[in-house]
């Protein structure tokens, strides 16, 4: 980590001097060119890299800024005061930027609907329909002709030309590499990270899911529309050719060549792709043979890029070496909630899942759900859990109607789950997963102000996070990535990171299958540690042994509807029960 | 009556070429989830190819046919074997790129083989046009409808009645699950992806007469398909013949009654709306997530 930072400081060094050893303006304009793509890419990155979002429609983006700072400083450039101050130049800068910001909004919206090459194909359309619209609206737009005479950047009376605009670019990408860094860092980051591997999971700990995904897009849009705004300037001269669908395509190999989801893969991405093609003059005929090949190979030997090579991990957790001890996690406060269902249907179609289901759940006991598969003790859990509306009847938290909307509003309502086919958070560490479950009740911020404080949130974050860690006893493992977990940790991950949320009602959906036995025996223990906390579990679980030794009380779900309720005991002798297990034929005997 | 039939004919037979080609992406969608992302190139070497067999060699359409899909399916098992498999297991994205790489070398190799300037190639059956009553369609127009129309119906006997079609579903289904059961899940994937360049050769002799032969002929074409097979739903094969002839028309009817520039900015407009209301396609089967 500190030898990479002297490296970053030793190359901006060289990018600051270069232009002293070099003559010519050649060199100097294809670094602004470099800078600005590299912004650019940060933002897709940030997109595409971090939140696993693919666009191909950047280049769009980035014409929104080119073209709104364009029209509104040549409408403003005769003014004298805009002349005299040049504040028309930042004027367009901003609203260049924000314009490109409010459709990577507009993008979002479809996003929260769509993944993978369905949503490939939005942005493509997007950046198709932006592309068309400049060609066709002359009269704003100046159709195929483009704008030109666009001012150029200025400060005061003082006009940048090339020599000098490469300091103020250079500058200016280094700032967009630091704020990338501090999003990426950032409780938000996190959240970002993970959304990329389950955005389900990440809407289980109290984050908004569709909230945070607009949020991305916005980011990212205003870095392309920034860069645009500054490429006008640079260019003085802009038409729809620079923002073809080719461009979104070379953005998005930037990034992906420069290694996706790392700190200095786009800037890594967007030097090489840029250069390599103007070192290729001599070749102009082979330009795209050598560009694809190029590719090619680089894909065969790097598949994650040239930074994925080097840097194994995207991002240091945050305040991972501020550790402070004796800050106690909030947890063992949590007083636990009562849970009760008041005659909740749930249908598929033609399928009833659930039958007028209602059975109470106790503050601070452990309430067991069992049934035959196909019983609808999922389906339950995810009704209660807000992945599901009901189609009848109520929940009830402490006696009152819940009303839940969705899967982040039950778990900051203190409802929160674990999830019978594990979804991790991939190659986040465990330690990184329980501060994103953290986040809900920490008041997740963007912080670039405000650093002490931040900074405490994060010391005592960690250590919460560490305590989680502890109980589950999985503290040996704290720097390694889910996917390198063991099957029972991974599970033992999972109801960390539920705790994190600091539930009031805890729904541990079989957290015991695939267990082998000392597994259970400690999963037991930490179920019983948290119902000495005070916390309410509802357990579903296949293992009668471990339903019997630790439940208070047993609800049994056949087909949808509740068969059997009460102690442990009572029920194991129940009729219904042993009918529904073993057949009729045994219920009998 | 007669001007609007007129139009949504000719766009009917666009519609056909965006049909064949938009069934490649769904064919190797449903065995790799892979997506060739420059099949629009190749229906480019398609064309390509019939302006070089055709023109410069004067061999007859019939023999040209099976010259140009037999070197494109080729051509596909040797693309797929060098520039998907080493990436499938490697990320998800990377494949987008690797995809994409290997069009840009064929614009290039094309641009170099056979220049950049556009080049007329004589319809098959010459340039009279036939009357149906008063509309009037290009003989090459009424080859493509018919031929996109018997190439879908080959696929879905393929898909339906075979059991190497039902192979294919089965992998779409679950690869893994469908090698359990002893099906050659490896050959499906080089087979489907061969098959789907094969597919855009085919699209591609048919529509260059139409079009000039030109390197970035297919571009466009590739790109509008893409978003017709994402419409109608990647897993639908079906509901993706009668988007693209349907886009087709619709896409001939805005330029015919408004003017051509508006046309494709409502177009993909149409689709992100369609896309933001029924994400799984028109005619996609929603697979709902399970928690």
């Amino acid at each position: 980590m500190k030898a990479r930072g002297w490296l970053v400081g030793l190359a901006l060094a060289a990018l600051v001097l270069l232009p002293l050893f070099v003559q010519g303006t050649y060199y100097r304009f294809l670094g602004i060119v470099v800078f600005i793509y590299g912004i650019v890419a940060v933002g897709l990155n940030i997109l595409a890299g971090y939140a696993g979002q693919l666009s191909l429609g950047h280049a769009a983006l980035m014409a929104m800024g080119a073209y709104t700072t364009a029209i509104l400083t040549k409408a403003l450039a005769p003014v004298a005061f805009f002349a005299v101050t040049g504040l028309h130049i930042w004027l367009g800068v901003i609203a260049g930027t924000a314009a490109a910001a409010a459709f990577g909004a507009l993008l979002a919206f479809p996003a929260l609907r769509v993944r993978g090459p369905y949503l490939a194909m939005v942005t493509i359309a997007f950046g198709w329909v932006i592309f068309k619209v400049l060609q066709e609206w002359v009269s704003v737009t100046g159709g195929d002709l483009g704008l030109a005479a666009i001012p150029k950047a200025q400060i005061g009376p003082y006009i940048f030309d090339t020599q000098n605009f490469y300091y103020v670019v250079l500058a200016l990408f280094a700032v967009a590499l630091l704020l990338q860094q501090r999003l990426v860092g950032s409780q938000i980051g996190l959240a970002i990270r993970a959304m990329k591997h389950s955005e389900i999971a990440v809407s289980s700990v109290g984050i908004n899911v569709h909230r945070l995904k607009v949020l991305v897009f916005v980011i990212s849009a205003a870095f392309a529309g920034f860069g645009g705004t500054l490429f006008a300037h640079q260019q003085n001269y802009i038409s729809p050719d620079n923002f073809q669908f080719f461009s979104s395509v070379f953005f998005l190999l930037a990034v992906l060549f420069g290694g996706a989801g790392t700190l200095l893969g786009p800037a890594i991405g967007a030097a090489v792709l840029t250069l390599l093609p103007e070192m290729l003059h001599d070749f102009e005929k082979f330009r795209l043979i050598v560009y694809g090949g190029f590719i090619l190979v680089t894909l065969y030997f790097l598949p994650n890029g040239v930074m994925g090579l080097l840097e194994r991990r995207g991002a240091a957790p945050a305040g991972g070496r501020s550790a402070r001890h004796g800050v106690q996690p909030d947890f063992a406060a949590t007083a636990g909630a009562s849970l009760e269902l008041d005659n909740v249907s749930k249908n598929f179609g033609g399928l009833q899942a659930l039958r007028d289901v209602s059975f109470r759940v106790a503050p601070g006991s452990i309430h067991a759900l069992i049934g035959p598969n196909g019983a609808g003790k999922t389906t339950l859990i995810n009704v209660i859990a807000g992945f599901y509306r009901t189609d009848g009847g109520a929940v009830l938290i402490n006696g009152q109607a819940a009303n839940i909307s969705s899967m982040h509003d039950a778990a900051r309502r203190g409802v929160v789950r674990t999830f019978q086919t594990m979804k991790l958070f991939g190659d986040m560490t465990v330690l990184e997963h329980v501060l994103i479950g953290l986040a809900c009740h920490s008041g997740a911020g963007f912080r670039l102000l405000g650093r002490v404080r931040a900074r405490e949130q994060a010391a005592r974050n960690l250590a919460a996070a560490r305590e989680l860690i502890a109980l589950v006893g999985l503290s040996r493992f704290e720097q390694t990535p889910s996917s390198a977990l063991a099957y029972g940790h991974r599970r033992l991950l999972e109801i960390a990171r539920a705790l994190a949320v600091q539930p009031k009602v805890l729904l541990l959906d079989e957290p015991a299958a695939g267990l082998i036995t000392e597994e259970i025996a400690s999963l037991a223990e930490i179920i019983r540690k948290l119902r000495a906390a005070g916390m309410t579990v509802l357990l579903i679980e296949h293992h009668i042994d471990l339903v019997v030794s630790i439940s208070d009380r047993v609800t049994v779900l056949d087909y949808g509807a509740v068969i059997a309720d009460g102690p442990p005991a009572a029920v194991q002798r129940d009729e219904r029960v042993i009918a529904a297990y073993l057949g009729p034929a045994h219920a009998l005997a | 009556m007669y001007f609007f039939l007129q139009i949504a004919t000719s766009g009917i037979a666009t519609g056909a070429i965006y049909g064949l080609i938009a069934v490649g992406y769904s064919l190797t969608f449903m065995t790799t989830r892979v997506l060739n992302f420059a099949l629009g190139m190749w229906v480019m070497l398609g064309g390509m190819l019939t302006y070089s067999l055709l023109v410069l060699h004067g061999i007859h359409p019939l023999i040209v046919l099976p010259m140009v899909i037999t070197a494109l399916f080729l051509l596909g098992l040797a693309a797929e074997r060098f520039t998907v498999l080493p990436f499938l297991r490697a990320g998800s994205d990377v494949w987008v790129m690797s995809t994409l790489a290997v069009g840009l070398l064929m614009i290039d190799l094309a641009e170099i083989v056979w220049g950049r300037s556009p080049t007329p190639v004589p319809p098959v059956l010459g340039k009279e046009p036939i009357y149906l009553g008063q509309v009037s369609i290009l003989p090459q127009q009424l080859i493509i409808i018919a031929a996109a129309c018997i190439a879908f119906l080959a696929l879905d006997l393929f898909y339906r009645r075979t059991l190497t079609g039902k192979a294919f579903r089965a992998v779409a289904y679950s690869g893994e699950v469908s090698g359990l059961m002893g099906i050659n899940t490896r050959r499906l994937q080089a087979v489907s992806y061969a098959a789907a360049a094969a597919l855009a050769g085919f699209a591609g002799f048919l529509v260059v007469p139409l079009t000039l032969a030109e390197p970035q002929l297919g571009t466009v074409l590739g790109l509008k398909a893409f978003a017709i097979a994402i419409i109608a739903g990647l897993a639908a094969p079906r509901g993706i013949l009668v988007c693209g002839l349907g886009y087709g028309a619709l896409e001939a009817l805005i330029s015919g009654y408004f003017y051509t520039g508006i046309r494709d900015i409502l177009g993909f407009l149409l689709m992100i709306l369609g896309l933001f209301l029924k994400p799984e396609g028109l005619f996609g089967r929603g697979v709902e997530e399970r928690a």
